[in-house]
Formats: structure tokens, C-alpha cells, sequence
């Protein structure tokens, strides 16, 4: 508690909480990184699905490049949103489902891209296999977990 | 911009509706989020078409996407309705409502001049100068409703 403590009581943390473009350009630029990551990932399962059969599939690793860009500028700012208010953040047990969410949809996500990359260079791996189809289905899930369980912490208070 | 005129829609049923219960409200605001990132996503993929980011002739795909984005657009349109008829003063006289609503209104009109002047390089695999810009220009706007769509709380009187 001590490190997040200090962490509140830094200047970043003033300058976010008192600026009056700290917390809004933060949460803005959070909500753009979310809508970029989890909407690919989404559109991504979907395809593999056959829902919306058609994306060139050797721009898949583009595509989730792309997915991967905008979860960096979630967790980064993610991350300046939870430096002022760290020891609250971290009794919330929404806030903590919300992490363990994404960080299982980040992960998956790394996955698909590498999967989809060697498969690009020529690994010769089933594309659709049964493993990529059920791991973006986990992936699209968490997501929406995390972007649910998110818009929740405001909502749901402490564990203690 | 007059939308005081639909303040009226806070003593309806469904403003009523939006605000009698606690739970309503932040399950409206999960479906609005979950619902934009459906939308955002097949957004995302069009406009890499458009903008060159792949070339593949995808006259078929770009179709379903649509579907899957007007759907989205529906149900993210109609939260929104939802939470104006909910909390109506949060939204009248709030200048990053207005300006979402603007910046949706063009984003509308971007669409249209795809659909009906640019849908036919889909069968191609062309990309024009104003396509390109129809792409970016479509990215923007639409970064830009996100963006005031988190303002509006700090805007709120």
C-alpha cells in the first residue's frame, strides 16, 4: 500500500485529478484503445467463425498489429487513470475481476497474432484451426468481461 | 441546438423507466460500450479497405460488415435515446453533446458518399485519392464521437 500511496502523492497524480484535461483526455484516449483493441478482436472471431467470412487472410496479422496498438494505449493510460487513486482501485474486487480479464484477452491476443504471422510466413499450421477459433471466441469474451466489469467499478464498492 | 424541445422525453415511461431502478442505468452503459466496440471494430476494418491498408477485392465482406455495423449503430443509438430520456438535463445545453451529435451527423454523411459513390471500387482492387480521405476522414469522426461521448459528463451543468 505504501508504493501506491506514494504514487498518489506524486505530481502526475495532482496533475490528473486537478487538470481539467488530465482525467478527460485520459479516460478518452482509454475509451478509443478499448474500442480499437476489443472491436478487431471481435470482428477477428467473428471471421474465424465464418460470421463475416472475407478479411484477406494474410492481413490478419495487420489487423490484430492494430488490435494490439490500441490495447498498449488502454493499458498505458489505464495505468495513469489507476496512479491517483491506487489504493482504492485495488480494494475493488470488480476492478480486480476487470484486470484478470484483460490481462487473459492481452494474452490470447499475442497469441492469435503469432499464430496468424507464422501462418503468413509459411508455417503451414490449419489456419481456422479448432485452437485459434475457440481461443478468439475466449478472447472476444474477456474482453467484453473487461469492458462490462469496467464500466462497473464505479458502481461496486470495496471488498474491505 | 434545440434540444431542449426534447426534454419532454424525461416525463415519458421510458425516462421513468431508465431511472427506477439502480441497476438499469449501468446496464445500459455496459450495453452503449460493448455495442461500440462492435461498431468500432467493423468500422475499423472498412476503412482499412478504404484507406489501401489491404487491396483485395471485398465486395462481400464489406456487406456483412455494414449489417454488423448498423446493428450496433441501432443499439448503441438506442441507449443513447435511453439515457437522454433518463437524465435529460445532463445532455441539453451540453456542447460535447452537441458536438457528438454533429460529429455522428457527419460521419453519417461520409457513409453515404461511400455507399453511393465509392462502393464500386470494392469490386476492385482500387483505391482513389478520395477514397483514402472518405477512410481517415471516417476514423476521425468517429475517434471524435468516442471522445465526446466521455466529455459529456464534464461538460454536464
Amino acid at each position: 500500500m505504501n508504493f501506491l500511496e506514494a504514487l498518489e502523492s506524486t505530481a502526475f497524480s495532482e496533475w490528473v485529478l486537478i487538470s481539467m484535461l488530465g482525467f478527460p483526455t485520459l479516460i478518452a484516449l482509454h475509451s478509443i484503445g478499448m474500442a480499437i483493441a476489443a472491436g478487431l478482436t471481435i470482428v477477428v472471431t467473428l471471421h474465424l467463425y465464418r460470421i463475416v467470412p472475407g478479411i484477406p487472410e494474410a492481413k490478419l496479422p495487420g489487423i490484430l498489429r492494430i488490435a494490439m496498438w490500441g490495447f498498449m494505449l488502454n493499458l498505458v493510460t489505464g495505468l495513469a487513470i489507476f496512479i491517483p487513486r491506487g489504493t482504492e482501485y485495488i480494494t475493488n474486487l470488480t476492478f480486480l475481476v476487470k484486470m484478470l480479464l484483460v490481462l487473459i484477452s492481452a494474452a490470447i491476443l499475442v497469441w492469435l497474432k503469432s499464430h496468424f504471422t507464422n501462418i503468413a510466413n509459411g508455417s503451414g499450421d490449419v489456419y481456422a484451426s479448432v485452437r485459434a477459433r475457440s481461443l478468439s471466441l475466449v478472447c472476444s469474451a474477456t474482453w467484453i468481461g473487461g469492458i462490462v466489469t469496467g464500466r462497473l467499478i464505479a458502481y461496486v464498492g470495496t471488498i474491505y | 441546438m434545440g434540444l431542449e424541445k426534447l426534454g419532454w422525453l424525461a416525463d415519458t415511461a421510458l425516462g421513468m423507466w431508465v431511472v427506477s431502478s439502480a441497476a438499469i442505468w449501468p446496464t445500459l452503459e455496459c450495453i452503449h460500450f460493448v455495442s461500440l466496440c462492435f461498431f468500432m471494430g467493423g468500422m475499423l476494418v472498412i476503412d482499412l479497405r478504404l484507406t489501401g491498408f489491404y487491396r483485395d477485392p471485398c465486395t462481400g465482406l464489406i456487406g456483412r460488415l455494414l449489417r454488423l455495423v448498423l446493428g450496433a449503430f441501432l443499439v448503441n443509438f438506442t441507449t443513447g435515446v435511453m439515457f437522454f430520456a433518463g437524465n435529460a438535463t445532463k445532455y441539453i445545453d451540453n456542447p460535447a453533446f452537441e458536438l457528438k451529435l454533429s460529429l455522428i451527423i457527419l460521419a453519417g454523411l461520409n457513409a453515404l458518399y461511400f455507399r453511393f459513390r465509392l462502393s464500386h471500387l470494392l469490386a476492385t482492387d482500387g483505391v482513389t485519392r478520395v477514397s483514402k480521405f472518405v477512410g481517415c476522414f471516417s476514423l476521425l469522426l468517429w475517434a471524435g464521437v468516442i471522445v465526446c461521448g466521455r466529455m459529456i459528463t464534464f461538460f454536464a451543468r
